[in-house]
């Protein structure tokens, strides 16, 4: 697994709960504005259609490393800040470690806790998603283009 | 346009909400899904009552008994005099939920904000990111008359039988049967896809406009009346894939509408579409 999603998920498995809340929040209002051209491709290809709300995600190989992009209303902080966390957390990485990501992720990091179980079901569907694309992206490139 | 809602002391502005901030008879109550709402910003005073957390057994399949209501009350400084107003994200889902979880125990003097959080906000209205803390209370629960607003699945069965009108809330797909929502939804799954036999379609959301505000009374006879075939008459059960969304239903056919004999069917599809010799149908249905 990548060390800055590893740092993230220590972070907040050593906090409490309202710490825990408070990070996510943080990851919530930190997520990058799309850049303006993948703003203009949010599309169904691009939702991530486990989510109830409105959520793109966009995933580029730039040279041998992932570049991730995502978007998620402010409506929705939760999973605003699930899809900020694993963008910082898996940016720059290699893809075989974006496919090392454990599943549950969710749980390591102590959501589950905070959440309840009924609420995370969303967030598990966006880390697929992006192995997913991360795996189509990197085999494309692996094809020669 | 004019007609009034048949309960309309059931429905709140934003703006008497805003006038009684400060009414100690008043505890105004914030039930999100996203369980984040209520710490990035939420109504002065307002108290967090979490369907999951708080309402919810963690258990059981059920609500919490009426021991820990009544200490959810008590720790949330509501009396069984006072007035609660319940307000929330996704046009008031979960707010609905809570007032009818409230209902369940008798309590009166029930609210909904109309265009609940989102409303608030758009209106450029208070927020506050401070917690309240409110004297303790004694809460003393009333006990409701859970038969006449819960149905279980026997109840279903029997009704479906007998003909009675059933309004499925879920999404369109949902209820022909061409999405089943298994996958990475394991706590909301269901073995099968489709809807209880006679059950028409009637998402949610069609009760609501753009600005998350219940529609007009000719608006929703429109709906439920013309286009689902319900009499006011009717004995209804609603139902959808956990009850939340149902409740909205549940308060617009009871409040808005006046009818008298509304359930709630809150084990919903995740009980229905795994129940054995439970039949099911597909396709959008009669």
């Amino acid at each position: 697994m990548p060390a800055a999603l590893d740092a993230i998920i220590d972070e907040l498995r050593e906090s409490d709960r309202q710490e825990r809340i408070d990070l996510l929040i943080d990851f919530a209002k930190n997520l990058p504005p799309l850049p303006p051209e993948l703003e203009a491709r949010k599309d169904a290809e691009h939702r991530v259609e486990e989510c109830q709300s409105p959520v793109y995600l966009f995933v580029e190989m730039i040279g041998d490393r992932v570049a991730l992009y995502g978007d998620a209303p402010a409506e929705a902080p939760t999973v605003r800040g699930f899809v900020s966390l694993l963008l910082e957390g898996l940016n720059g990485a290699a893809p075989e470690d974006v496919l090392k990501v454990p599943g549950d992720l969710v749980d390591r990091c102590g959501l589950t806790e905070v959440l309840g179980m009924l609420r995370v079901r969303g967030l598990a569907g966006v880390l697929r998603r992006i192995k997913r694309d991360v795996a189509r992206v990197a085999m494309l490139q692996h094809a020669g283009h | 346009m004019g007609e009034a809602y048949a309960h309309p002391e059931a429905l709140v502005s934003t703006q008497w909400v805003q006038d009684h901030l400060d009414d100690p008879k008043v505890r105004i109550v914030e039930s999100d899904e996203d369980l984040l709402l209520y710490d990035l910003g939420h109504v002065p005073g307002a108290v967090r009552i979490d369907w999951q957390g708080d309402l919810q057994d963690q258990v059981v399949r059920d609500y919490i008994n009426a021991d820990r209501f009544a200490e959810l009350c008590s720790k949330s400084g509501i009396s069984s005099d006072t007035t609660v107003v319940f307000y929330g994200d996704k046009s008031n889902w979960w707010a609905c939920y809570a007032f009818w979880a409230f209902t369940l125990f008798g309590h009166k003097n029930l609210k909904i904000m109309n265009g609940g959080r989102k409303l608030w906000i758009d209106e450029s209205r208070p927020l506050t990111r401070e917690t309240p803390a409110y004297p303790r209370t004694d809460y003393k629960v009333a006990g409701g008359d859970e038969a006449a607003i819960r149905a279980f699945r026997d109840d279903v069965l029997a009704h479906m039988k007998a003909g009675g009108k059933l309004i499925d809330v879920r999404s369109p797909k949902e209820f022909t049967g061409e999405m089943q929502h298994m996958e990475d939804y394991p706590q909301e799954g269901a073995l099968r896809a489709g809807h209880i036999p006679g059950a028409k379609s009637v998402p949610w959301s069609r009760a609501v406009d753009d600005e998350g505000k219940f529609k007009s009374v000719p608006e929703l006879k429109t709906i439920f009346e013309k286009e689902a075939g319900l009499k006011p008459a009717d004995d209804v059960v609603a139902y959808c894939r956990i009850g939340e969304r149902s409740s909205l239903t549940w308060f617009v056919l009871t409040y808005l509408l006046g009818y008298p004999r509304v359930r709630n069917y809150d084990g919903s599809w995740t009980e229905w579409g795994n129940l054995v010799r439970a039949p099911i149908e597909r396709g959008p249905g009669a």
